[in-house]
């Protein structure tokens, strides 16, 4: 079949392992074993073919051009090829089907969810052989089987009726290192990894054995690591963090919002937290240490640092100008502060009136002045019931000196009471 | 210094509270019908002959268990996950298939316990099955796994009833004394028989696939694994006292008297006239407790396994629709073993005759894929079996699957 360089034709894996490889003569060398392939392409090309050969115990590689046709169900090899085996190795893009994703569980990217790979559908198109599909449904347990015949013709003559095949192109196919030695780095091989939500990812985590659960998280870049352990079930956060390096788990928490990070730090045991703390960068480190100086279950411990805060006799235009200049993020910018010199809260306006108020006017004639606060020991109950009773999205938190020290967000006290919920 | 080392003990006692529950669950699990009627028919049959076989089946139980519990840790994997990774899918269904009659089998066994014991407190077995089935089967679908096992461990409370009950029965604690320390080794074939029965009842396939994935789903950290050990040996001397006390509970009164019964409900309405109704009573009560807490737990084990084996999605923190095959078969198990037990002219002694055998053929295999994993330093790294501990442990598996070997032979013969 391969003589025609045009023809086009699919077959399993499971049809091809364990057949007879023989050499030009037709003597047998012995069996397949295993292909390697290296990924990187959207449907990536098998390399190698893995022998086992007759009488040893080691398995050979061949490169797969020295197959000259798949024939019935024989591998023949050209002519030579017998003295061009070498050892089997096995680099970091590369994978062995059988020994590294036959049986092996892998992250369908398009359903969201992990799966179990039953058979592998490849392709053969200009003499490449490549992997098109996975298979995860019943029938490529019955193929392997070689049960998949016999339950066909007795459910068609039965019910009309054929198992469903559920293959998933490799597209959105993601295979997990099953050594966690090895690590599949390449953003090539990753890529698919990424494209999924951070909350999906965390799902996959949450579901996959110890070993494959940190070589998903080790695959992901800073900002999918940031977001996806914070939707991650936080008794995961400690063996996900101590099986990646410091300096990489510093650098995840950055990304985040420091009161985020501080939640997660907060559970760490004291020695790893302080390490970690460590090395942070400087003015994010100063942030998180007093934010850690709150204890949990207080307004304190779940604020943000992230607010805007103004003088009563800055005009709308400055404060316009003022909000051009900030990056926080979104949910925090709803309201402007006004504090006088020695942070008090004086009172608050809105985006509203940034909007719709003459340039000129200065906030303290616009603001309102009756401020609903949270102390920073006040408990997330009392916080949340103020949330609650005044329909807010945001409350500002102040210390015993009534100085404005941070702000909760209603996202953040949702986040903070997941058992209320 | 003094308050320090409190504090220390405290902090190693709440650990391993923590990390505590799948080995106390599984070896109390163990002692469900099927163990109860053996061990009433060890006592009433040999007196306290038999009770030292309890000592190195106890120590087969530690060793077989300490592995399933070590894998789990180290690996987070379940067995069937294990072998299916390891062993290719051929392998893996045919063992399924095994362990799913097998299972089956155990469960009918349950649901006819469930059936005798609440018949001794006459309440009829049209009632008390389908009342029991719908219990186990809503406590699963409905709960979550935090608050399954917290009934289990309850659960494990009500084993006291046969202890108190071998008190009751007044035993003579000098003979009984004399039968540990000095045992009679008498291998004529009913006394091997027995042992063998005991040994059958007591390691079965299911416990090391229900302890290893409930050891996953609490997700314990590689260097609290020392509490999981302690955990699982804790859960086997339990399990062995309380098969102890009823041994000795039916020696000291049907032996006695004579009576040779061959259920657990016959021995505990024996009891009745010899040892007074509080001891027949709490007896019976005990059988139903156990009944009931194997049935809960032996079809969501078959279940668990199955799914992951084969790649499905399973859990109890799942929905219906999220993981159909897995609380289908979940269902299936109860409701086909409750049904069972609820037809007029059951052949109740067929079903368990064909669970056994399959049993026995399954138990080596298994225990030899375990080993064979253990051993497999890709997976289990520096918590691979040392060489000693490896040498027992290839002991304690060639003795169990001769002595279930023989059992199968000595049942199909």
């Amino acid at each position: 079949m391969m003589q025609e360089p045009d023809l086009k034709m699919f077959l399993f894996f499971s049809e091809l392992q364990g057949r007879a490889v023989v050499d030009s003569e037709g003597r047998a060398v012995g069996k397949l074993a295993d292909l390697k392939v290296l990924l990187g392409e959207l449907f990536p090309r098998v390399t190698t073919l893995i022998v086992k050969k007759r009488h040893e115990k080691k398995l050979a590689a061949l490169n797969w051009n020295d197959v000259e046709c798949l024939n019935g169900s024989l591998v023949s090899l050209k002519p030579g090829a017998e003295s061009r085996f070498t050892p089997l190795e096995v680099g970091n893009e590369e994978i062995l089907l059988r020994e590294d994703l036959l049986d092996k569980q892998v992250v369908d990217t398009y359903g969201a969810k992990i799966e179990r790979a039953n058979d592998v559908h490849l392709l053969i198109v200009n003499r490449d052989l490549r992997i098109v599909h996975v298979d995860f449904g019943v029938r490529g347990i019955l193929r392997r089987l070689g049960w998949l015949k016999t339950i066909d013709r007795f459910t068609n003559w039965l019910f009309a009726f054929s198992l469903p095949d559920k293959i998933v192109s490799w597209k959105y196919v993601q295979p997990l290192a099953s050594d966690p030695k090895k690590n599949l780095k390449l953003n090539v091989t990753t890529r698919k990894l990424q494209e999924l939500h951070p909350s999906d990812i965390a799902d996959i985590i949450e579901e996959l054995d110890k070993a494959n659960r940190s070589s998903v998280f080790k695959m992901l870049d800073l900002e999918t690591a940031a977001e996806t352990l914070q939707e991650v079930d936080p008794k995961l956060h400690l063996s996900l963090i101590e099986t990646t390096s410091e300096e990489k788990i510093s650098d995840i928490l950055e990304e985040m919002d420091p009161d985020e990070a501080t939640d997660i730090l907060a559970d760490l045991p004291e020695e790893k937290k302080q390490r970690l703390i460590l090395t942070m960068e400087k003015p994010y480190r100063q942030t998180v240490e007093e934010l850690l100086k709150f204890e949990e279950g207080t307004a304190g411990s779940i604020m943000t640092k992230d607010f805007i805060a103004l003088r009563r006799d800055t005009t709308i235009g400055a404060a316009i100008e003022e909000f051009k200049k900030t990056t926080h993020p979104l949910e925090t910018v709803a309201y402007i502060y006004i504090t006088d010199e020695e942070k008090h809260p004086l009172g608050v306006i809105t985006l509203r009136h940034l909007l719709l108020c003459d340039r000129q006017a200065v906030l303290g004639k616009l603001m309102n002045p009756h401020l609903i606060k949270v102390g920073c020991d006040d408990d997330l109950k009392t916080v949340a019931e103020l949330f609650a009773k005044y329909k807010f999205i945001e409350l500002p938190v102040v210390d015993k000196e009534n100085a404005l020290q941070g702000i909760i967000t209603l996202q953040d006290i949702v986040k903070a009471m997941p058992e209320e919920l | 210094m003094k308050g320090f080392d409190l504090r220390r003990h405290w902090k190693g006692f709440l650990l391993f509270m923590a990390v505590a529950g799948p080995g106390i669950i599984t070896s109390n699990v163990d002692n469900d019908a099927g163990g109860i009627a053996t061990y009433s028919m060890a006592g009433s049959h040999f007196g306290y002959h038999l009770l030292w076989s309890l000592i190195p089946i106890m120590v087969a139980l530690v060793i077989i268990q300490e592995m399933s519990a070590r894998m789990g840790v180290v690996t987070g994997k379940g067995l069937s996950d294990l072998i299916r990774e390891r062993f290719g899918v051929k392998v893996t269904v045919y063992v399924l298939m095994g362990v799913v009659l097998t299972n089956f089998g155990n469960v009918i066994a349950e649901f006819a316990g469930i059936a005798s014991s609440l018949e001794i407190f006459h309440v009829s077995k049209y009632v008390s099955v389908p009342v029991g089935a719908i219990l186990v089967w809503i406590l699963v679908v409905k709960g979550t796994y935090r608050s399954v096992e917290k009934i289990f461990l309850y659960a494990c409370l009500f084993y006291v009833t046969y202890i108190i009950s071998g008190f009751l029965a007044r035993p003579d604690w000098g003979e009984i004394g004399k039968s540990l320390v000095r045992p009679e080794f008498d291998f004529s074939s009913g006394r091997l028989g027995m042992i063998i029965g005991l040994v059958g009842t007591t390691i079965a396939p299911w416990m090391q696939f229900y302890l290893q994935a409930s050891i996953v789903e609490k997700n314990v950290m590689t260097k609290d694994y020392k509490s999981s050990r302690l955990d699982v040996i804790f859960g086997s001397i339990i399990v062995t006292v309380v098969a102890g006390f009823i041994i000795l509970t039916c020696a000291a009164t049907l032996f006695k008297a004579g009576i040779r019964v061959e259920t657990a409900a016959d021995a505990a309405l024996a009891l009745k006239p010899l040892a007074g109704k509080y001891c027949s009573a709490l007896f019976a009560f005990g059988l139903l407790n156990a009944s009931l807490f194997a049935a809960s737990i032996l079809p969501l084990s078959t279940a668990f396994l199955v799914c992951e084996g084969l790649g499905w999605e399973n859990g109890v923190n799942k929905k219906f629709s999220e993981a159909p095959q897995f609380y289908g078969l979940y269902s299936l198990l109860i409701f086909l073993g409750a049904g069972i037990i609820l037809l007029p002219k059951i052949p109740l002694f067929s079903v368990m005759y064909v669970s056994q055998i399959v049993n026995g053929i399954v138990l080596p295999a298994i225990l030899v894929f375990m080993l064979l994993l253990i051993n497999n330093k890709k997976l289990m790294g520096e918590y691979a079996n040392k060489r000693t501990y490896n040498i027992i442990s290839w002991a304690t598996v060639a003795v169990l699957t001769v002595l279930t070997v023989a059992y199968v032979v000595s049942l199909v013969t």
